[in-house]
């Protein structure tokens, strides 16, 4: 069976598939439906939706709730591909040159990697922001500095069971280099838990980041959907559409980025392949 | 011969007090109250930061203290006698005072507190006492303040918030900058300090051995902190916390509690305060050192939009240097041309190319960072609006949010910033409050709250000199005339609004507004009914 259809047979995957690409659609739109910075103050503060011109109404200074999750919505995506990159990136070497040569280096990284799996990952995040003073580079630094620990420990599991595999030592036998027989030939081998690991991550980056923003340690100059929601929280009482919104599209997107995953796991395990 | 003289007999107020409303008041329980945010430290005599000011004053005291029509009521210092020439300052220090550890309140500590502590140190302490030039002790009871001038407002500059006592056998010969005062206070106050945990709460427990009979009623006193503000006013509403001031609780759900069944909200207790909020230009770095520009950002302020719609209508837009409030001593001067009623883009745009600061190719004059108070969401939103406002000039703003002691050590040590907003205390008197502002001599690198604007002009200096010494109302008034005038024209600092504090508290709770200080007075009188 094709990929696509192993994928299609889990029919909550598709939807989220098609959630996600409506807000990536979102994203790429927000200009041309929200010329407006989005932080510009376009009327009347506190506008119930639907009212003076606001489709989900407006915030305490009069800012355009609409507006802010449509670009919201680039940030967030961003933040979380990012990050997920970077996590994935950093996570794979060390998983790999733990796995793959073990002893004394596997012992160092693994004990590094244990160091950043005991703080936990979001007190972590926000002891990061709050050194390196909020921007949009230390939240992506800070949250791939707590998420590559995850990638690391599989990526190295991986390495150590396939180590002693008849291809890969045939490839010590033809006299192929280290970095090649890892690169060329055990990394392609385990690549379909890094894409799931990875999907999912995204999801944990885009709440990771929102939660910052929502305690006040977003970049105070980029619109995003947790600064909506922590500058509405004040509000939530007396105008309850200012958090709602934006709380909705945080929630339906980590939603669908984890139905996705779900289903990228079904279609790439081979163990699940028969699954009904 | 004009000899000013107050002798209270202090044992007879208490007496008429507790006759009063003797049955009244309840002894024991426990206060818990909120304070936002945390205290960086409880030495009141070294900063003047906002929650220090919640905290410190119910364990250090003052010699004087203030009531709510603002005339002076004795406390470590029983009686005080100006001489005729005004250049001599007696103060009669209450006997039988001790400080928390047991030592002798002397008059001693008066005068190290004044000498070595408050004028050196303290960041508002070296105006106050500007004029002191010794304090003599004849004996434990008595401290003589000798002036070079006469120093009218240095009377209302005494209270245990402003200038606290501090115990001179713990701190002599110790540098009171690292002092382990800082976060162990001892003083002679209604509470003694017992614990503090970090992040949580800071606990005081009843003075046993308090100078004024029968006080105070309370056992404990809790500082709370609770860096939410929703978390705040659920802890209120659920009875966790009785009392917030200083905007602990937002004015939004202010507005909502005030409605409610048991809660209460008041703006008393800033009379001695006089808050204003305000934008303070780093007036060394280009483009903010021209006056043109620091004033085309005054134009563009749409002030009430502030006040209306992140203050909830509390507060005035700001019209001058100097609070309107001055106008009851005629000190005031409206300066509506460099503070409009409402925003004038336009000359805003004239005086920007006036001072040559001209847009680029992408219309964009000049790009700075603004600085914010880290006191709360409020600020946030005001900087989120300056951001706006600025943008139709051509000038980019990022904003920068920090916690407190780095937006401290930024704007006051390192002195790296282009603008910050910020709130200072004008206080009863502008020599204590604003001449700290613009003074050469205010600029102090390491003192919070002074001259961060390294702002110096010679003719303002010698104008401000004038005003300290001048005696006579009328002429002092026509010199802040021109202090006015010129800070107008110079605007080192741009005043935003003065702002009006709430305080919300329970129904059950009394006794929390005794003195003109509110919650920066010592909460000696509150107590609690069951």
């Amino acid at each position: 069976m094709t990929f696509w259809k192993l994928f299609a047979r889990n029919r909550s995957a598709v939807m989220g598939l098609v959630i996600i690409f409506l807000i990536i659609f979102m994203a790429l739109t927000a200009p041309l439906f929200f010329p407006a910075d989005p932080f510009s103050l376009a009327g009347q503060p506190m506008s119930p939706p639907g009212e003076n011109g606001f489709l989900l109404g407006s915030d305490s200074l009069g800012r355009d709730v609409a507006a802010g999750i449509a670009h919201g919505a680039k940030t967030s995506l961003l933040i979380g591909l990012l990050a997920t990159l970077v996590a994935v990136f950093v996570g794979v070497i060390m998983g790999a040159l733990a796995g793959y040569y073990g002893g004394f280096i596997d012992n160092l990284l693994m004990r590094a990697t244990e160091m950043f799996q005991t703080i936990p990952s979001f007190i972590f995040a926000i002891l990061l922001v709050a050194i390196m003073k909020p921007s949009i580079e230390s939240i992506v630094i800070a949250i791939a500095v707590v998420s590559w620990p995850a990638v690391a420990r599989l990526v190295r599991g991986e390495f150590l069971s396939l180590r002693g595999r008849e291809f890969v030592q045939a490839c010590h036998t033809i006299g192929m280099n280290d970095i090649r027989i890892m690169l060329a030939e055990m990394l392609p081998n385990c690549l379909s838990p890094i894409i799931v690991i990875g999907s999912l991550m995204v999801a944990t980056a885009i709440l990771i980041e929102s939660g910052l923003a929502f305690l006040g340690l977003g970049d105070p100059n980029i619109m995003s959907w947790g600064f909506q929601v922590g500058a509405g929280r004040t509000l939530l009482r007396s105008a309850w559409w200012v958090c709602t919104f934006p709380g909705i599209a945080i929630l339906l997107t980590v939603l669908a980025i984890n139905l996705v995953g779900e289903g990228l796991n079904d279609a790439l395990n081979p163990r699940l392949r028969e699954r009904t | 011969m004009k000899i000013k003289t107050l002798l209270v007999n202090m044992t007879c107020a208490l007496g008429l007090a507790l006759a009063g409303s003797a049955s009244a008041q309840e002894q024991g329980g426990n206060f818990v109250y909120l304070v936002q945010p945390e205290p960086p430290s409880l030495a009141s005599f070294l900063s003047t930061s906002g929650p220090i000011g919640l905290v410190a004053p119910k364990i250090y005291e003052g010699l004087l203290d203030y009531d709510n029509d603002l005339n002076i009521v004795p406390a470590l210092a029983e009686s005080y006698e100006v001489s005729e020439d005004g250049k001599t300052v007696t103060f009669k220090i209450r006997e039988g005072v001790t400080w928390h550890d047991g030592e002798p309140f002397t008059s001693e500590d008066v005068a190290f507190s004044i000498m070595e502590i408050l004028k050196k140190v303290h960041p508002r302490g070296p105006a106050s006492f500007a004029e002191v030039t010794s304090v003599d002790t004849p004996d434990a009871t008595t401290a003589i303040f000798n002036l070079e001038n006469p120093a009218p407002y240095m009377l209302r500059a005494l209270s245990g918030y402003e200038s606290p006592m501090v115990p001179k056998h713990l701190l002599e010969g110790t540098d009171p900058r690292n002092s382990d005062l800082a976060t162990n206070p001892v003083g002679t106050g209604p509470y003694v300090f017992e614990e503090w945990k970090k992040g949580q709460y800071i606990l005081l427990t009843k003075n046993e051995n308090y100078w004024k009979e029968g006080l105070p009623y309370l056992d404990r006193v809790v500082a709370r902190f609770v860096p939410d503000a929703s978390t705040r006013t659920a802890a209120m509403e659920n009875g966790e916390v009785m009392y917030g001031a200083y905007g602990a609780i937002p004015n939004i759900d202010a507005v909502r509690l005030r409605e409610m069944d048991g809660f209460s909200v008041s703006t008393d207790g800033y009379a001695m305060i006089n808050p204003m909020a305000l934008v303070e230009f780093n007036s060394t770095r280009e483009p903010f050192d021209k006056p043109e520009v620091r004033k085309a950002i005054s134009l563009a302020i749409d002030r009430n939009f502030l006040i209306d719609n992140i203050w909830f209508g509390y507060g005035n837009a700001a019209t001058s240097a100097l609070s309107s409030n001055f106008s009851a001593t005629g000190l005031y001067k409206a300066e509506p041309e460099a503070y409009p009623e409402s925003p004038d883009v336009d000359a805003a745009i004239a005086l920007l190319d006036e001072a040559g600061v001209t847009p680029g190719d992408d219309g964009v004059r000049l790009t700075a960072t603004l600085d914010l108070i880290p006191y709360g969401e409020d600020w946030r939103r005001a900087g989120e609006y300056m951001k706006q406002a600025l943008m139709p000039l051509g000038i980019e703003i990022e904003l920068r949010y920090e916690d407190v002691p780095t937006w401290l050590k930024r704007v006051y040590q390192d002195y790296d910033f282009d603008l910050t907003m910020n709130y200072f205390y004008q206080l009863p008197d502008p020599v204590l409050g604003v001449h700290r502002h613009y003074a050469t001599s205010q600029i102090r690198q390491g003192t919070h709250f002074v001259n961060s604007s390294q702002y110096s002009n010679p003719e303002l200096d010698e104008l401000l000199a004038a005003a300290t010494t001048e005696a006579d109302a009328d002429k002092r008034a026509e010199i802040y005339g021109q202090v006015q005038d010129i800070l107008a024209e110079d605007m080192p600092v741009m005043n935003l609004f003065e702002m009006e504090f709430l305080n919300v508290f329970s129904d059950k709770l009394h006794g929390h507004d005794a003195s003109a200080l509110g919650a920066y007075g010592s909460f000696d009188q509150v107590w609690i009914e069951k």
